[in-house]
């Protein structure tokens, strides 16, 4: 694919009638990941929740693969996206197999059965987010840290060619925060993923992402290289 | 893991023969008796066959309601949705009756799954209000209650002579059925259990959250759709035939998490049904036997099974 993986065209975001931003313009190209930053409220997880099509957008459009978000079905979007958002589910008696397996939901017959390639596909996932020896565990047992990588290796499992990732390395320790960002990198890399992560961590958008979007006053502030990232940027974008 | 879900499943299944078989042989009646062979066929056949099947549709039922809800304590009973589903049997029968109408079996399962389903979207609605699973709880226990004092001003506005059938049926009770209307329950059960084979796929994603089931592919309304009417069929049939019977529907699914060691639903659908139909048999077994000839009320006995049940789940969640 030559285009973008994802773009937004002059879009317009909020809930119902109260309307959250607007005018947001957006790309993100396959093998780039992508930091949306701004204060608390600005936004950011409303757009998230748009291009995910959990929202419909107020105005404008968003393209995923070159086609309009309204015009695919649930089942089209699960074959070309995947999400890790803030919260997970906690279901009791659930192993971290189970849920990178689940990830595998568009691939599998009418009764969810998974085939050698889906068995493949889930193991790799986990190895490359190192939780491999965790498989058996369930995810009610594990630290915060080691279900957010198994919440990676679902979204891996699904295949996607854009990863959305909401706030993913909050309450993350370091070395759990590395482990992410390195399995992220590793997909973007290798598998030429595109990625668009929602984060209040400027560290890990200056060492992760290529490119960053902020929204500030509902609108985007600024769109450019992760290197104009600067001090005075980083004062003036959070009112300090 | 595939050793243990074989093993416990053989175990199961071993158990749920060994009960049919101990319903069908223990009893009050001598081998010697000329009736003998009337109370195996004509009573505790069908007898036993409503408790397996009505038993089973009953626990996948609250198994449906606890992925649904993402709530482990979560069942048609607790939360009001038996006595809804009885509410609108005890209504069709009364007006009809009282109107000279008689009902078939299939118009009560019919009232009854209106019941169920009402219940259900009522208990939905309250649940987009509220993220606390025993806010949940209680307002299902409220609405049963609501429910519980509209079916006794009906029952006190009914004709005498109808009063002692309603009064037992609404006690909950596998007794009193032909092998025909125990073959017509089985029927709509299949149905009910068919439409759970196709939710399995669609269930085991909802595990994860409504947003993740989303992002795989799942349908969100359409899924919703289906698990309230595919819950409520079951659950409306088990009422119409056998009044509210408490606490199977939490207890069973908790207890098949605890012996497979997993929530999966292509695991855990067939088990709750072989789990409730053995929870149910040996439920009624108790009921007919401890204090024979004097019957228990099945509901009792499946109280004092089930509730300890669901205690130890609300221990283990606030460990």
């Amino acid at each position: 694919m030559n285009g973008p993986v994802l773009a937004c065209k002059d879009v317009t975001i909020g809930y119902g009638s109260r309307i959250v931003a607007s005018h947001i313009d957006l790309e993100v190209m396959a093998g780039e990941s992508v930091a949306l930053i701004g204060e608390n409220g600005s936004g950011k997880s409303t757009l998230l929740k748009t291009l995910i099509k959990e929202i419909p957008p107020i105005a404008g459009k968003v393209l995923v693969g070159g086609k309009d978000i309204k015009a695919l079905s649930a089942h089209d979007i699960a074959g070309l996206m995947s999400i890790v958002m803030t919260g997970s589910a906690r279901p009791e008696y659930f192993t971290c197999y189970d849920m990178v397996a689940s990830g595998r939901y568009p691939y599998t017959d009418r009764l969810g059965r998974l085939k050698e390639t889906d068995r493949m596909a889930v193991e790799e996932a986990m190895r490359v987010t190192g939780t491999s020896d965790i498989a058996t565990r369930y995810v009610t047992d594990i630290s915060d840290g080691q279900r957010q990588l198994v919440m990676l290796g679902r979204a891996i499992a699904q295949e996607p060619e854009l990863l959305i990732l909401d706030e993913p390395t909050n309450f993350l320790d370091i070395r759990h925060k590395i482990l992410f960002t390195e399995a992220v990198q590793k997909l973007v890399s290798e598998k030429g993923t595109a990625v668009l992560m929602s984060t209040h961590e400027l560290d890990i958008v200056r060492k992760m992402t290529d490119r960053f979007v902020a929204l500030k006053d509902g609108k985007t502030d600024f769109c450019g290289n992760t290197d104009r990232l600067t001090e005075e940027y980083i004062m003036s974008l959070f009112r300090l | 893991m595939r050793n243990k879900t074989a093993a416990s499943y053989a175990l199961l299944v071993l158990g749920t023969g060994l009960l049919v078989f101990l319903n069908m042989v223990l009893g009050t009646a001598a081998p010697d008796d000329p009736s003998y062979q009337l109370i195996l066929t004509g009573i505790r056949l069908p007898r036993l066959l409503a408790a397996l099947v009505l038993g089973g549709a009953l626990a996948v039922s609250g198994y449906l309601l606890q992925v649904f809800f993402g709530n482990p304590i979560a069942g048609p009973f607790v939360l009001g949705i038996s006595n809804g589903a009885r509410l609108m049997t005890a209504a069709a029968l009364i007006v009809l009756m009282s109107g000279g109408v008689h009902l078939s079996a299939l118009g009560l399962v019919g009232a009854s799954f209106v019941g169920a389903g009402a219940v259900t979207i009522a208990v939905l609605v309250i649940s987009r209000h509220t993220g606390k699973m025993s806010v949940l709880i209680l307002a299902g226990v409220m609405i049963g209650y609501i429910c519980n004092a509209l079916t006794d001003f009906l029952i006190t506005f009914a004709d005498d002579r109808d009063i002692v059938n309603l009064h037992n049926w609404t006690m909950g009770s596998f007794s009193g059925m032909s092998l025909k209307t125990v073959g017509i329950a089985a029927a709509i059960t299949f149905v009910g259990m068919a439409g759970c084979v196709a939710l399995i796929k669609p269930v085991g994603a909802y595990l994860t959250g409504e947003e993740y089931a989303r992002s795989v592919g799942v349908n969100i309304t359409v899924f919703r759709l289906m698990l309230i009417l595919v819950s409520s069929l079951l659950s409306a049939t088990v009422t119409a035939f056998a009044g509210p019977v408490s606490f199977v529907g939490v207890a069973v699914p908790h207890m098949m998490r605890k012996i497979f060691g997993t929530t999966v639903p292509a695991v855990m659908i067939p088990a709750c049904f072989l789990g409730g139909a053995a929870f149910c048999l040996l439920s009624d077994m108790i009921a007919r036997l401890a204090f024979s000839p004097t019957e228990l009320s099945l509901s009792s006995v499946t109280a004092i099974l089930g509730a300890p049940v669901v205690i130890a789940v609300l221990l283990g969640k606030n460990r």
